[in-house]
């Protein structure tokens, strides 16, 4: 390999290590969540464990195991045996576990509280409450509510209960008993299924298209309307209409906030004329949407303001003076001369502010929540209010993977359709220099 | 201007449609050293209650406003410092270093600039926490300047294709390294550049909520948008007055970079015209 | 940059130092721990719900002394998450990040899904229970905080949801002072109903003593509040037998039709949902709305910032009336819980636990019981001046709290719940017919809960 090439790579490798480790390796490991049942419930990574609960008991029964069995599998049973003293034995010493011999050799205990009070009582007894709990643990003599941490010492254990299981109803009450993800296909049926997810794809639309509609209308007229007017005043204008795009999104939904609600500015202002105040962000899914495409849009003709100004700033001033000359007027010569010059800057701001719209959601986390009930909940909202963000606090990692996926989809596809549209090869000049 | 338009009514248009954001703006900094009787639109007191936050121990349980806005900048000026260091080298590379896969990762970089990277947070959280990152204000840095690299990248790229070939060439016949060259002749050309990445890296860190909610929830790596939204979503917290109060206080060095460094900005806000 | 380093050595030092700990664990030496403490939902007056956690670091330092070990608890408190949401958020990724707070103080409702995911560890594995306080604890508080037979947490405090009249509004549209002071008898009995509290709203309003939009006035965002209207039409939450969630789509649908009618007789407002708190707080503290319902611990608030002097003069709080025959007047309570949970370090847990034992301490908590208008958790309670003083704390405990019920602890209830409010939000606010969002809630519901759904 030549030289140069190894600078390039070098060059490159601190770019490549970020990007390897924070977006290829999330895109694989969100598409492999995808298809797993992945919540809070189950964890991520600590890997499930092997439990008898209740709950166990319930599902096996209704899964219709044997009545029995499960039956004896629900017992809580502490048993004084010699097995279980001659561990007290080895953990305690020899005066504890001659007194518990001495004192409740062969009884039987129906859960650990009744055996403690029981070793309370002994003068032998270690005096921490923890240590206490550990020697009543080693006469438990059923699986009920222990957690294992592996599928061996499980089995082993349900093997210890003798229950003369056969090999489904094993698999069976494994199954039912662990607690962790497994591999499913369920999310995907899950969002094609969802009335909900219908709902979010159509909010995507009206939020990506009505904004972006804003964003490149408003972001023309302003571009346009500045430059016409004396550098001063422009100035002014333009920065008042830039600061929505640095000002960090808390500060600027704040600030709407402040004018949507009940109690705030418009409602005050409003009421001068008998209007009754209302809360023009969420009173109804017309308001929210409004407040929502302007909260974004105003942000989306920021950016097409000083992209399109700086544009319209490079057609040249002969051109705009002998078209005054012709005697054009105001609105031709924008439909006639700088229009034209406009077209690249145009398409390049729609293609990429409908992509970073697809997939943003701050404004309208912050705003309305995607409320009133789920009138503004855009896919992106939705995906993060399944996998990261609800009332309930059940985060569904897996199903919010799969909606993640979707975006990626749409994405990774995207993207390339603009790779064709934007003459990719016209950027990947050849270096000159070969060395 | 010109003699054959009239401003005035564009004037008027622009600024009965620039009214909310100067209403906005305005009451966003007199409404924090003032108090207004309910349902009055005017405020009618003078007060500087409303920056108390500034010097009173917070109650317990709650983050103190300073070492918040430590980690704030510190989050901001980390991000924008690696930001910088990686793009100046990637971008150099793919403008002018010929190596393999050139194509190929130029295609994706521009792919990824347009990647639903928030979305893909549940994932970005595991990275983290298998490295142990999770939690801490590095973590958060490190995911930041993922977000922003692409860009950063592809704007030095731009920077560099300015840069015309003829200096490289010169150093070169000279006997000097592609290195040297890099180092001694082309980055002094690309310093605007340089300055307007940071900026611009700089005022995205500092304005990232989602990140540091979800990736630094603990106390000592509290962000100022974090500390703000927590504020404001409190049921028992007061009013307005102090959400802006904090919100100003938060928004000053943006705003005093705007006004400073103006013109460097727009190098990158308005250079995207070129891809 | 330099502070950089430094943040990332002090990660680097706790680790050592974490590591070190565990080596020595055992050692009689002296033993400093960093205790987190982090509490959802929780704003100025429920500081004792961490502090508590400090004044028993205090108390347990001094018992470790006089058996002549020295240990040092420095601990560190966290409350101000956006929201429960936010809180819950955190909780979860710290947790699988394996930084877990040591001791969470939040809702019973998490137990289901945490004790799944092994996030959170019995409390009994490591406390006596038959010991003071616990032994004090009212037993139905323990059985909300129990899950699958075991005791997960300690209930942090009690409340109950009631609902509230304006006194005044209630006279000005036709009551007598002793008929409102018969109110609670006859919403106990069920002989005022829901029906009626429209009636009397819609009175209000008609007469023009409340603004339109104010005649009831509910809660503002998602809360177990809602799925007390859901049981006044005769809904079930959980099926005793099976343990499964239960939708019963007629009360559910009746439960719906109410606030639609609500809405329709103008008594409440379309956009409700969403209102500012604060914004809340004030309108009800102030007579601006007739009829609402609210928390016990709204309490605090009314009388303290928003200087409401004679709340028993101004305000009448009953059960929340029954809707129909099906139902009957109920109330939710929803106990704050500390949980453990699960640490690397087995020792640290055990100290956690023995903090929040005596944390649950009566005295220590009627701190918090009062402070924050919440009810308390100990019989010994009522033998506390602080507490048996209290007119509101005893007024409650009596009216309320015997008829309370809380939600099941099942893993999937936080689901079902999300999918009932987002039910009620979309008929609220006029997207969907009360029967179509029944519909809709009746689809999402059987796809999300599968095998753990009744429906009805």
């Amino acid at each position: 390999m030549k030289r140069a090439h190894l600078l390039g790579l070098g060059f490159m490798t601190p770019a490549l290590f970020i990007i390897v480790f924070l977006f290829l390796a999330p895109v694989v490991l969100t598409m492999m969540f995808s298809f797993t049942n992945m919540s809070s419930g189950t964890g991520i990574s600590s890997g499930g464990a092997y439990e008898v609960t209740e709950r166990t008991i319930r599902l096996l029964k209704d899964q219709g195991f044997p009545e029995t069995t499960a039956d004896r599998l629900a017992e809580d049973t502490y048993k004084i045996d010699v097995a279980g003293l001659a561990a007290v034995q080895a953990d305690f010493g020899k005066a504890f576990a001659q007194e518990i011999e001495a004192e409740l050799s062969g009884k039987t205990f129906a859960g650990r509280r009744d055996l403690e009070r029981e070793l309370k009582r002994l003068k032998e007894r270690p005096r921490s409450t923890r240590d206490l709990k550990k020697a009543a643990d080693l006469f438990k003599r059923s699986i009920l509510n222990t957690r294992f941490e592996t599928e061996q010492a499980f089995l082993a254990s349900v093997d210890e209960l003798d229950l003369g299981l056969g090999k489904t109803e094993t698999a069976e009450l494994t199954r039912t008993a662990y607690t962790g993800w497994v591999w499913t296909t369920e999310n995907y049926s899950l969002i094609a299924s969802l009335p909900s997810t219908l709902r979010a794809a159509g909010n995507t639309l009206i939020y990506v298209s009505f904004t972006l509609a804003f964003s490149i209308g408003f972001g023309l007229f302003l571009a346009v309307t500045t430059f016409y007017l004396p550098s001063g005043v422009a100035t002014t204008f333009r920065t008042i209409w830039f600061l929505p795009r640095i000002l960090p999104p808390v500060i600027y939904v704040m600030m709407w906030k402040w004018m949507a609600w009940d109690t705030g500015f418009l409602s005050s202002f409003l009421a001068h004329f008998g209007v009754p105040p209302r809360n023009w962000m969420l009173h109804s899914d017309i308001n929210a949407w409004v407040v929502v495409v302007l909260i974004n849009g105003f942000v989306g003709a920021s950016l097409g303001m000083i992209l399109f100004s700086s544009a319209i700033k490079a057609i040249p001033e002969t051109m705009l003076h002998a078209s005054e000359v012709d005697g054009a007027n105001r609105l031709q010569q924008i439909r006639y001369i700088i229009m034209p010059q406009l077209r690249w800057p145009i398409l390049f701001t729609t293609a990429y502010q409908t992509l970073s719209l697809l997939t943003s959601f701050d404004y309208i986390y912050l705003s309305t929540d995607g409320g009133p009930g789920k009138a503004t909940e855009v896919w992106a909202l939705y995906t993060f209010h399944t996998a990261l963000n609800n009332y309930g606090g059940v985060l569904q990692y897996g199903l919010g993977a799969a909606l993640a996926m979707v975006l990626v989809v749409i994405g990774i596809a995207a993207a390339l359709i603009y790779l064709r549209l934007f003459n990719f090869d016209d950027l990947v000049a050849k270096p000159r220099i070969e060395q | 201007m010109r003699p054959n338009f009239r401003i005035w009514p564009i004037l008027v248009l622009l600024s009965i449609l620039s009214l909310p954001l100067v209403l906005m703006y305005f009451y966003l900094v007199v409404d924090t050293v003032t108090d207004t009787t309910a349902g009055s639109l005017l405020p009618d007191r003078f007060t500087l209650e409303h920056w108390k936050f500034l010097f009173e121990k917070p109650e317990s349980g709650r983050a103190s406003i300073w070492p918040v806005t430590a980690n704030t900048f510190l989050f901001a000026s980390a991000t924008s410092l690696i930001v910088v260091m990686v793009s100046l080298t990637a971008g150099y590379a793919l403008s002018r270093l010929n190596m393999p896969f050139r194509k190929f990762f130029l295609g994706g970089i521009l792919t990824l600039h347009a990647f639903p990277t928030v979305t893909l947070i549940i994932a970005i959280f595991l990275m983290l926490q298998m490295s142990g990152l999770y939690n801490t204000l590095i973590g958060v840095i490190l995911v930041k300047t993922a977000l922003e690299l692409p860009l950063g990248i592809w704007i030095m790229k731009g920077f560099y294709d300015t840069v015309p070939w003829e200096i490289e060439m010169a150093g070169i016949t000279d006997g000097a390294s592609r290195f040297t060259v890099w180092w001694k002749l082309v980055l002094p050309q690309v310093q605007p550049g340089i300055a307007a990445l940071a900026l611009f890296s700089f005022l995205e860190a500092w304005k990232e909520f989602i990140l540091p909610q979800v990736l630094a929830p603990s106390g000592a790596s509290q962000v100022l948008a974090t500390y703000l939204q927590n504020t404001i979503m409190d049921d028992r917290k007061p009013d307005f007055n102090l959400f802006k109060s904090i919100g100003l206080f938060y928004a000053l060095p943006v705003i005093l970079i705007y006004v400073v460094f103006n013109r460097k900005l727009m190098n990158i806000y308005g250079g995207g015209t070129k891809g | 940059m330099s502070i950089l380093v430094s943040k990332l050595r002090q990660s680097t030092a706790a680790a050592v130092l974490a590591l070190t700990t565990a080596a020595f664990a055992g050692d009689a030496l002296a033993k400093d721990l960093t205790i987190t403490v982090w509490a959802g939902g929780s704003n100025d007056s429920d500081v004792y719900r961490l502090d508590a956690i400090e004044m028993a670091a205090d108390i347990l330092s001094r018992e470790y002394a006089i058996r002549g070990e020295e240990l040092n608890i420095s601990v560190e408190k966290k409350r101000d998450f956006a929201g429960w949401d936010e809180f819950r958020q955190a909780v979860t990724l710290a947790a699988e990040a394996g930084s877990a707070p040591n001791i969470v103080v939040t809702s019973h409702l998490d137990i289901a899904p945490w004790s799944q995911s092994g996030l959170i560890v019995p409390v009994e594995d490591y406390v006596d229970m038959d010991t003071w306080p616990i032994n004090n604890i009212y037993e139905n508080l323990l059985d909300i905080t129990t899950y699958n037979g075991v005791v997960y947490g300690l209930p942090q405090d009690a409340e109950s949801r009631p609902f509230f009249f304006w006194r005044d509004t209630m006279k000005k549209i036709g009551y007598t002072d002793e008929e409102i002071d018969a109110l609670p008898a006859k919403v106990e009995a069920g002989e005022y109903t829901l029906q009626n509290v429209l009636e009397d709203a819609k009175k209000a309003v008609d007469m023009e003593i409340v603004e339109e939009g104010y005649g009831f006035y509910p809660r503002v965002s998602n809360g177990p509040d809602y799925a007390q209207f859901y049981q006044s039409f005769g809904g079930e939450l959980m099926d005793k037998e099976t343990g499964k969630l239960v939708l019963d789509k007629q009360a559910m649908t009746d439960f719906y039709q109410f606030f639609v009618d609500a809405v329709e007789a103008k008594v409440t407002r379309k956009n409700h949902i969403g209102t500012e708190w604060d914004q809340w707080y004030a309108e009800v503290a102030s007579g601006k709305a007739a009829l609402w319902h609210g928390g016990t611990w709204h309490y605090a608030r009314y009388t303290g910032k928003e200087g409401l002097d004679d709340f028993f003069g101004n305000i009448q709080f009953t059960l929340i009336p029954a809707g129909n025959e099906n139902g009957q007047a109920n109330t939710i309570t929803h106990p704050l819980a500390y949980l453990l949970t699960k640490q690397d370090n087995e020792d640290d847990i055990e100290i956690a636990a023995q903090l929040i034992k005596i944390a649950s301490e009566p005295r220590i908590n009627t701190l918090h019981a009062i402070k924050s208008a919440h009810l308390g958790i100990a019989r010994e309670q009522s033998n506390i001046e602080l507490y048996a003083n209290d007119r509101w704390a005893a007024e409650a405990t009596r009216r309320l709290l015997p008829y309370a019920n809380s939600q099941p602890n099942n893993p999937n209830y936080g689901k079902f719940s999300e999918i009932m409010f987002k039910g009620l939000e979309t008929a609220w606010t006029g997207t969907k017919s009360p029967a179509d969002a029944v519909a809709e809630v009746e689809a999402e519901m059987t796809a999300v809960l599968g095998d753990d759904l009744i429906v009805r």
